[in-house]
Parts: structure tokens; sequence; C-alpha cells
């Protein structure tokens, strides 16, 4: 492939000495993405209320959409009519698209996977039964137009102990992942990503590896995590995935999003996450703070006329107090937006945190302040201090 | 606050400003105007950041009680006014005592207090307590409290009752208003009450003109319960107890009127003489997906008065909601995208039709104030007549356009 052509350049631009914790410049065909990112999930092409110039604003850089979701409504003949989601819904920078198969997975309980793809009751008024193949899912995402797309995989519940499951959920995805490249219609501006499976098991996950990283392709992501298993198992998953995960490409963890993982996964040298978590806490009184989050609702910031965070540069934090939000948090709709505009911030900036500290070479300083600050007692949990140690980074 | 009128006339459309706000010198806002109303001591769905996009002029911001009421906590301890608690340092601060875009339950009005629906039920106001709400949130105007639940149908005993309620009201808030230091700079905004009784609003009237000195403005309340139906309240009925009531109150003080009025009867209101308005009309489109199309000056495409954003044609209609505005929302966004985000309840649905509406509520009363000037208002008026008449007669069909349902996954 003509390297010029590449619908993303992948550069590596500082590394920590210590973990395997990098920082990179990833070049999409909407403007350039600083990574570790931290993309913000717009299921159905917005963000809670949020106007895309206040997300440019912030200087978000990509955010996800859901296929499963967009090709329900407005569906694949509105998208393509419009253009593509980018001009639908007047974001000019990145997107990414999920395959659409998780969702079906976990929204509709009928969901039923066979070779030919995933099969389910649709919620139209028929109930037909459709059926979400890998070159359907991929020809919606061809007419969303993310820059990012994700393959159609076998998802099994991380907490499903079936073994025989796995190794066929492994295989199958492979073969899956062949039939979306070949389906794949717009290869000059969309990053068609593979996904990694084998749930728990380190000998599947390195099957899963070695197989995806024979195609031809420009990143690649971590699945079949963040689904309830623990901590423990997580950690030393996403450690060998990134082990066995080409350095030249960036690798993206699905569905991570609180600040600890965040730290830590970056340090096991992840650079990219995605997750629900930072709007869906908006939406109910939550605002993100480095130590945790603020329950808005609770009465006891009724007198508190401080902001969110002191040190968040937001619009939110530079007008509103506590107070103020306390009477406002799920009464008025306004109230979300606020939330969200300071959860998006609070998000981006962390991430900036942690690419700044690695550039300037003190990137395990940045980790032990920012766990000391979310555990003041030092009683750090026992997987951050041990995954945290496997990559050389100490907590005293 | 200063309010000064161009021209010292009875019963004709007016020009006039409001000058020497409290801390805000420089600004000069002209009549007639539309304050902004509020719900939460925010414009409903648009964040005051997101105002500024819209429309970067100083505005009034109606703040109706009932939506506020539970800040009086916080206020007793905030150090500031209720402009500064809500993040609207720039904005002037009207409060109010009902929001004029939800209806108002009617009855429960005992002697000396005045019920106010709120979220978590009824509270009773009675002049003190409502004054010592006024004194925590420092606002730059206040309506006194009045007993205003009257309307077409209420019984003479009804009406009598909220006058003498009202007069009532009135002396004691402003028995309290006169000793408080910190409401010497606010402006009082007095109720006129008496619903569609002339005998009635005489007696209010001359009651309480009799403090004329200490007060700013009048409002011509007790026309209506609040909420959708004003929308619909015909001109003619409200017409002879407007102009009996500006006829009689002094010239040179504002005049104001609340309610989700449509632009047709705004537009005979000013001729009347009213000064101030509200875009509660705004809200109440906006919960029901409808934009507002009709045109305002030549440089807009429309042959439709408004738009009901629902309708199943805008599935694929890449326009946006109305050709030549150039509101953020018209400029960058489409029918098409806005149908969507409502057809699966996502909030910045209402957001961008909220950014269309006041956008477009507010070069309306632009609009107005240059016809003054011109002396064209009843051009501006015939020309709104022909598209409301006819959206007016097209929601009387029986046969309604399809809308599309609510998913929900
Ligand atoms: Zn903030
Ligand atoms: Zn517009």
């Amino acid at each position: 492939m003509n390297v010029k052509n590449k619908p993303l350049l992948f550069t590596i631009l500082a590394e920590c000495n210590s973990s395997k914790a990098r920082v990179s410049k990833m070049q999409l065909p909407h403007g350039v993405v600083d990574t570790p990112v931290f993309m913000p999930v717009g299921t159905q092409g917005t963000l809670k209320g949020i106007l895309p110039e206040q997300l440019e604003k912030l200087d978000l850089q990509i955010m996800l959409a859901n296929t499963y979701h967009l090709g329900t409504k407005p569906g694949v003949d509105i998208l393509k009519k419009a253009g593509g989601l980018h001009k639908f819904m007047n974001w000019n920078r990145n997107l990414l698209t999920d395959s659409g198969g998780f969702q079906m997975v976990s929204l509709l309980k009928l969901a039923e996977i066979t070779e030919e793809g995933v099969k389910f009751q649709s919620l139209n008024e028929q109930k037909s039964e459709v059926m979400l193949t890998p070159e359907h899912s991929i020809e919606i995402q061809n007419a969303i137009g993310a820059d990012i797309i994700m393959q159609l995989d076998d998802v099994v519940k991380t907490t499903n102990p079936d073994k025989e499951r796995i190794e066929v959920s492994v295989h199958r995805t492979t073969r899956w992942l062949d039939r979306c490249l070949s389906a794949h219609q717009r290869e000059q501006d969309q990053n068609l990503f593979p996904i990694v499976q084998g749930t728990l098991y380190e000998d599947l996950r390195k099957i899963s590896a070695k197989d995806l990283i024979q195609r031809e392709v420009n990143g690649y992501a971590i699945g079949g995590l963040s689904g309830g298993e623990s901590k423990e198992e997580f950690w030393r998953i996403v450690h060998l995935c990134t082990d066995l995960l080409p350095k030249d490409k960036p690798r993206y963890l699905m569905g991570v999003g609180f600040a600890t993982d965040l730290v830590v996964c970056c340090a096991l040298g992840v650079d990219m996450f995605d997750c629900v978590f930072p709007t869906r806490t908006a939406r109910f009184g939550c605002g993100l703070v480095m130590n945790g989050q603020l329950n808005l609702r609770s009465k006891k910031y009724e007198k508190d006329f401080k902001p969110i965070d002191e040190e968040c540069e937001c619009d939110t934090c530079q007008k509103y107090t506590r107070a103020y939000l306390h009477c406002i948090v799920t009464v008025i709709p306004v109230a979300c937006h606020l939330l969200t505009i300071h959860n998006v911030t609070f998000q981006l900036r962390l991430m900036k945190g942690i690419r700044n500290s690695i550039t300037q070479g003190n990137f395990p300083k940045f980790v032990a302040d920012f766990m000391l600050k979310n555990y003041p007692d030092k009683n750090y949990p026992k997987w951050i201090k041990e995954s945290l140690s496997t990559v050389n980074i100490n907590l005293h | 606050m200063k309010f000064v009128v161009k021209q010292l006339t009875k019963g004709v459309p007016r020009l006039g400003k409001l000058i020497e706000l409290n801390g805000k010198p420089n600004i000069t806002l002209q009549t007639p105007l539309v304050m902004l109303h509020t719900q939460g001591g925010q414009v409903p769905h648009i964040t005051h950041e997101v105002l500024k996009l819209v429309s970067n002029n100083p505005h009034i911001l109606q703040i109706p009680l009932v939506s506020v009421h539970n800040f009086k906590e916080a206020m007793d301890y905030f150090d500031g006014a209720i402009n500064e608690f809500i993040g609207s340092e720039e904005s002037i601060c009207c409060l109010t005592l009902h929001d004029p875009s939800n209806l108002t339950q009617q009855g429960f009005n005992a002697k000396g207090k005045v019920p106010v629906w709120t979220k978590n039920g009824k509270v009773q106001y009675n002049s003190e307590s409502y004054m010592k709400t006024v004194e925590s949130f420092r606002p730059d105007m206040y309506h006194l409290l009045s007993d205003g639940d009257t309307n077409q149908s209420s019984t003479q005993k009804r009406i009598s009752k909220a006058v003498a309620n009202t007069n009532a009201f009135h002396k004691e808030c402003l028995e309290i208003h006169r000793t408080s230091e910190k409401l010497k700079d606010c402006l009082i905004i007095a109720p006129i009450a008496g619903g569609y009784s002339i005998s009635q609003r005489k007696d209010c009237l001359e009651s309480i003109l009799k403090d004329d000195d200490e007060v700013g403005g009048y409002l011509i309340d007790g026309l209506h319960n609040n909420g959708p139906e004003v929308e619909f309240l015909p001109f003619s009925d409200i017409e002879p107890i407007v102009k009996y009531s500006i006829d009689k109150l002094p010239a040179e003080k504002l005049r104001t009127i609340q309610g989700c009025w449509n632009p047709l009867t705004i537009i005979k209101l000013v001729k009347l003489g009213v000064d101030i308005f509200d875009t509660s009309y705004c809200r109440m489109l906006t919960e029901r997906s409808a934009a507002m199309t009709f045109p305002i000056d030549g440089t807009e495409d429309s042959v439709t008065y408004e738009i009901n954003l629902r309708q199943l044609r805008y599935l694929d209609d890449f326009q946006p909601i109305l050709i030549g505005c150039q509101c953020p929302a018209c400029l960058k966004y489409s029918r098409g995208y806005i149908h969507h985000l409502l057809s699966v309840q996502e909030l910045l649905g209402p957001v961008l039709i909220m950014i269309h509406n006041i956008h477009h509520f507010l070069r309306f009363f632009e609009k107005i104030r240059r016809c003054i000037d011109e002396d064209c208002l009843s051009q501006l008026e015939t020309r709104i007549e022909i598209y409301f008449t006819r959206y007016q007669q097209e929601i009387l069909l029986p046969q309604k356009e399809p809308v599309v349902n609510d998913t929900i996954y």
C-alpha cells in the first residue's frame, strides 16, 4: 500500500523509560489525534445535548458512534443521502464506529450467533428475524463513514467459562475479519481494526493476536474485556495483548474509561479508550474529579460555592457552583449539558496529563501522584500495585 | 434602572429604552422587548454558553419563582445576587411568580397567601416570605406579589377576591421594600388584577396607582392561567381590558404582560402600547417539536408559519429549518438531522429547535422596533396574519400529517 494514501499514520513521539506507555500522533482523515486518547460515546450521532461546536472548543479530536443504533435510525439510506455521519451531525473531526455486534448481543436477549453472523429479532413492528453479517456491518459502517471502523467479532461474555465456545469465537472472529476486509469498500479513507478475542485464556489470546496481526491493517483493538471479570484477570490480559500486538500500530482497549483504569492501561501500552461512563454519569448528576466523582444531588453541596473542580478550566467550572448545580441536576436538561461539558473536559485533561508526563519523562511520578490522590491512605488495591510494578512503576 | 419613553403616548405602539442598569452603566435595552423566559435560571434547553452563540446582546432573564424556589436555602448564604448564582452575571434578572409556559393550577388562593406549584408540590407565599425571597435573590427588577388567578370564566366573586388580595399584597410588599437596604436599586413592577371585569380593573388600578412614585412599571395580570392555552386566546377578548388598563396607566411607566402569546397577538398588544413580553412561546413550540418559520423580513424563503420537525416528511430533508435564517442551528444543521434526534429522543433535538426559536423571536422583536420607528407596523402585522391564519386553518384539518414515533431501545 502506498504510504502516502494510508488513512492512518501512527507516529510514536515519546516513550516512557520505565513502563510501556507511549505518546503518539495518529493522523486520520479528519485530523490528528493525540494518543493515548479517550473517546466519548455519541451513540446516535450526538453527545448528550452538546453542540459539536462546543466539543471542538474542548479540543475533542475523536468520538465514537454506534453502528447498531445508527443502522436502525436514521438507517443506511438516510446516512448515504446525507453524505455520511460527519456531514449529517456537523462533526468535521474524527469518528469511530463499533461493529454493532456487541450492542446486539448485550441489548437483545434473543440474539443468536451462527457462522453466518448475529441473528436477532428486529425491533420493528414486523418483528422479523434479521441477520447482522460481517458484510452487512461493514456496509453500514461504510455508509456512516467513520475514520476508524471495527470488524464484526464473535463476542463471548468474559464470565463464560466454556473454553470450547471461546476457542470457536477466536477462530470465527478471524474468519469474520477476512469477510469484513473483503467487504470493505472504502480502504482509502476508513481504517478497519480487527479485535483480539479469547476472553481470559492467555493461550487463546495468543492464537487470536497471532492470526490477526498477519492481516494488513492499521491498528488493533482488544475486545472482550470490561465485562464483569476481576481486575486481576483484566490487567493481565491487557498486559499480554499489548505485548502481542505490533508496537508501531495503535492499540485500542474497548469499553474502558474509569480514571484509574485509564492510568494503569496507559502504563500497559494502550493508546485508545472509549466508555459511556463519563457522559452517562453526568445524566445522573455526577461530576468527575481526580479522586472519584461528586454526586451533586447530595444535600452536602447545598451551600458549597466552589466549582466542581477548582483546577478545571471548563465553562461549567468557570461559572457554576456546586450549590447551583445541586439545585438543578436531574431537574432541567441543561444541568446534564453542564455536567457533560465538565466530565468530557475532565477525561481530556486526564489524558493530556498522561501524555505530557510521558513526553517530559516523568510518567511514573504522574502515576504515583494520581494514585496517592485516589488512595490518600496508600491502601492501594492489589491489582493496581501488581500491574504497575510489572511495568516498573512501584507505589510505595 | 430607569425607563425612558421616546414619546409619552397612551394607546399607540411606542419605543423606549431601559438605562442606568445596576452595575451595567453602558447597557441600554430597547423596548418593546422580550425577556428571556427561564427555568432554574436557564433558558430551557440552552445553557448560558450556548445562548451567547445565539445572541451576544444583554438580556433580561425572566426568573419565575416557581422554578427557583428551591434556590432560597443556598441564596441565603450566597454572597451575590441571583444573576451571579445562576452563572449569568452579565444578565439582568426579573423575578416573577408563576411560569408562563406552564398551566398554573387554579384555586387555593387563601386570604394573604398565594400558592406556587413547584416540582415538590404546593408552596404558600405571603408578602413577608415572598419579600424575604426577593431580598435574598436581589434581582434587578421584580413583580410584587399578586393574585392573578383569574381567566375568562372566573366568577365575580373570585375576581373581587383577586383584586382585594392583590391590593393588600401590593401595600404589604411595598412597605417591606421601603425599609429594605438590599432592594433600594431594584425596580418594582406592580401587577394589576381584575380578570375581565372593567369595574374590578378600575378598583385595582385606583388603589395601586396611589403608590405610582415608587413603582417602575405595571404588569397587566389576571388575563389567563398561563400555559399553552394563551397562544389561541382571541385578541378581541383581551383587547378591552388591556386598552382600558393602559389608558389609566401613567405613560412614562413600563407596561408588561406575561404569557405564550402568538406573534400576531404580540403585534396587536404592542399597538396598544405594551412594552415587555417574554419568550415562553418559544419554549412551548419547542416542547411540541415546532419551529417558527414565518418570514420576518425579505431574507427568508418560507411558505409556512411553523413546521413540526417530527413529521415524516422531514426524514430526508437536508435543508435548514428556515432557509435564509442565520442562527447557529440553521447555518449548520438540517431538518433531517433534527428529525432524527427527535425520533431517538436525544437532548440535542430540542436544543437546536430552541436555538432557532429564540433567535427568530429576538429578530421578530428587532423588526417590531424598526417598524415602529419607520411607522410600518401594520404591514408587518398583515404579512404575519396571512401566515398565521393559514396555519390556524391547517391545524383544524381532520387529517394530520404522520409523525415519527419515539423509539426506545
Ligand atoms: Zn469543569
Ligand atoms: Zn434558524
